[in-house]
């Protein structure tokens, strides 16, 4: 365990992670996820989805999302853009674009169906 | 049990231009109104004395050593390390070295500690003010009715809440007052905000309250010692393992191309 993680530090050292570089790659993943996430919102309230449905949907699109994400945006090799690829591109802010999912689903759920 | 009848209210389309846009506007307009009152209201950093600024600076130089020691061959690091150890130790950046030892005075009582927390009032003022203004706005002119109908349920928890002003029993909670949608829009609109004012505003009151609620080591630190700080610095640069980034430089050119 010892001698991995300083492996890690070493191979860190060598090849090191440029701050803003993270940042902009995150800032890239966090802008598409919070438009897409809006976008699924009309989708969803216009679709007449509801509770679970509507989740389900929501967890759907952000993982086509992702799917175009590693095959457009990282051509098939996150690894050279995010220093984990799980956490920080499949996963990455798949909560922080609930929020506007939520507010444009009801919305629209309310001037279409109820 | 029977499944309940579902409950349809008919309601007059007018809602959706009266109260829906007004809100969701205003919530709009009021974000990026607190993004340029918040950018105004910062306090330029006062001008600082000359020795004040060494003593800061040179506490950030030994902090800058440390990260990036793995540049720097051995003979030239510790070359750096014993000076820089030296000085903290014998306290040769200190603005006033007369004080060493001393304790600090009441940071109540230092003018600069007091700028400090002025700014921080007047971040939580431009977050209290329109937040209760709205809140008040949206009581006063559009309580006492049924605007829409959420797409999932909640729990009867929320009822009081969400429904407040309407003095029904046995209404479905999904169905809620304007004071809710209010709270949506409170959380959902960073995405708005991001794309009208870029990523790094002071528009949301959300996440500035995150942000508040842990103080980072920036505002604590002209209330420290900076004697401490300095013996506290010499102390992490005499136990750091150096480790040269050049080492076995030659074997890992060979092992890559020859990859």
């Amino acid at each position: 365990m010892a001698a991995s993680t300083l492996d890690e530090e070493r191979e860190l050292t060598i090849h090191p992670l440029v701050a803003t570089s993270m940042q902009h790659n995150n800032q890239v993943i966090s802008n598409i996820r919070n438009l897409t996430a809006s976008l699924f919102g009309v989708a969803a309230g216009t679709l007449g989805l509801e509770s679970y449905p509507g989740f389900i949907f929501y967890l759907a699109g952000t993982l086509l999302v992702s799917i175009l994400l590693f095959v457009l945006k990282t051509e098939t090799t996150p690894g050279k853009y995010f220093y984990r690829p799980l956490g920080d591109m499949w996963l990455g802010e798949v909560f922080g674009g609930l929020s506007g999912f939520v507010l444009t689903w009801t919305l629209f759920y309310g001037l279409v169906r109820a | 049990m029977a499944q309940p009848v579902v409950q349809t209210i008919h309601r007059d389309p007018a809602l959706f231009w009266w109260i829906l846009l007004p809100i969701t506007v205003v919530m709009i307009l009021t974000g990026i109104l607190r993004h340029y009152a918040m950018t105004l209201l910062q306090t330029t950093p006062k001008k600082q004395d000359l020795p004040k600024i060494r003593q800061q600076r040179s506490l950030v130089r030994g902090v800058n050593l440390r990260t990036n020691a793995n540049v720097l061959s051995p003979s030239s690091f510790q070359a750096r390390k014993a000076y820089m150890v030296q000085a903290y130790q014998e306290g040769k950046f200190l603005a006033d070295p007369e004080s060493r030892g001393k304790p600090r005075p009441n940071p109540m009582s230092d003018p600069a500690a007091m700028e400090g927390m002025m700014g921080m009032m007047k971040g939580n003022m431009a977050m209290m003010v329109p937040q209760s203004l709205i809140m008040g706005w949206i009581n006063a002119f559009f309580s006492g009715f049924v605007i829409m109908k959420l797409p999932f349920p909640l729990t009867p928890q929320f009822k009081s809440m969400l429904q407040s002003g309407v003095g029904t029993r046995d209404l479905d909670v999904r169905w809620v007052s304007s004071l809710s949608w209010y709270f949506l829009t409170l959380f959902g609109l960073q995405p708005v905000y991001n794309f009208i004012l870029g990523s790094n505003n002071a528009a949301n009151q959300v996440t500035q309250q995150m942000a508040m609620s842990n103080p980072g080591a920036g505002m604590m630190g002209p209330e420290q010692d900076p004697d401490k700080l300095f013996l506290n610095e010499a102390e992490n640069l005499e136990v750091l393992d150096h480790q040269w980034i050049l080492e076995g430089i030659e074997e890992r050119l060979v092992a890559k191309f020859a990859a």
